[in-house]
């Protein structure tokens, strides 16, 4: 009865606890898992998103003039787990706090996120390789020097010989 | 006389079918709690399919649920709002292609609007709501001319 008595005389000082979301501000959690942002100059094309990916709502493949491989994303299959974030290497894939997921049945293929990582050649044969990211330089060598940073511009083929010539030479 | 009133209170009704209760929770939460208040839009849940305005669907459409959604669908009088709540309706979801799923919804009936999530959060069921509330308005006029 007491508590009761609480709650009464704390109703009748303070303003009503009601959210007043669609017409005033919401509160949002600084870690609330909301629509996936895609960031291009990161995203390597390893698609392990799209390997984690619970719903298959990421797509990763490559472009039908094969330069480049592309990215997609589907909102409305989307769970909004966090394992694409989780698992991306570079970071290049995570959450934003936008909740706003209401579509109109119009629109509804039209809510995703799409982008292209540009493939680059490598500066020996100029064979089409994907592009390395400093963060991934980082994770692979303690000490991240120069010559790590030439070798990342050549293909594995390339690599492998100037390796060899390097170590028998 | 009455028609004047419908405008301004549309009435929803809740149909799961085999949803996994993540958003038929949510859509409680919505309804009950007072922060989320869903009344406050002028919309009043009822439990007879007869009264409804405003349909919000729940769960990926299971073999077992889709005579029963057939049947309440049928019982639900034009014009009225489709909604449907959380990814299982709109696409399947996790149980996207799994052998006892006959969704997605828009094979049905014809969706109005799509709240995506898993499950909903309240704000984003109470946009839906909002956005179907419009929806609806422009459709009983027309319904109200011809």
């Amino acid at each position: 009865m007491a508590g009761f008595f609480k709650i009464a005389l704390h109703n009748f000082f303070h303003a009503p606890t009601t959210d007043p979301y669609p017409f005033g501000e919401t509160f949002l959690p600084d870690t609330y898992r909301g629509i996936i942002a895609w960031d291009k100059d990161t995203c390597i094309g390893c698609s392990t998103c799209q390997h984690v990916c619970p719903t298959g709502a990421i797509r990763v493949a490559e472009t039908d003039d094969g330069e480049g491989i592309s990215f997609s994303y589907w909102l409305n299959s989307c769970t909004l787990c966090g394992n694409c974030g989780f698992f991306c290497p570079t970071n290049a894939v995570h959450h934003t706090t936008n909740f706003h997921t209401v579509t109109l049945q119009k629109e509804k293929y039209d809510k995703t996120v799409y982008g292209e990582v540009d493939l680059v050649g490598c500066r020996k044969c100029s064979k089409k390789i994907r592009p390395m990211v400093e963060l991934l330089l980082e994770r692979a060598y303690s000490v991240v020097s120069d010559e790590e940073r030439s070798n990342a511009s050549l293909c594995p083929e390339c690599r492998r010989m100037k390796r060899f010539e390097e170590l028998y030479k | 006389m009455s028609s004047k009133y419908i405008i301004k209170s549309p009435w929803l009704f809740r149909i799961n079918t085999g949803s996994c209760n993540g958003c038929d929770v949510e859509l409680a939460t919505t309804a009950m709690i007072p922060r989320y208040d869903a009344e406050r839009l002028g919309c009043k849940y009822t439990s007879s399919p007869k009264h409804a305005d405003i349909v919000l669907v729940t769960g990926p459409v299971t073999a077992r649920s889709e005579p029963y959604l057939i049947r309440l669908l049928d019982e639900i009088p034009e014009p009225r709002v489709i909604i449907a709540v959380g990814i299982c309706p709109i696409s399947g979801g996790v149980f996207r292609d799994c052998y006892p799923i006959n969704g997605p919804l828009d094979k049905f009936v014809d969706v109005d609007v799509n709240v995506a999530g898993c499950p909903v959060r309240p704000q984003s069921i109470i946009d839906g709501i909002a956005a179907a509330i419009g929806i609806w308005k422009e459709r009983i006029e027309q319904f109200q001319e011809a």
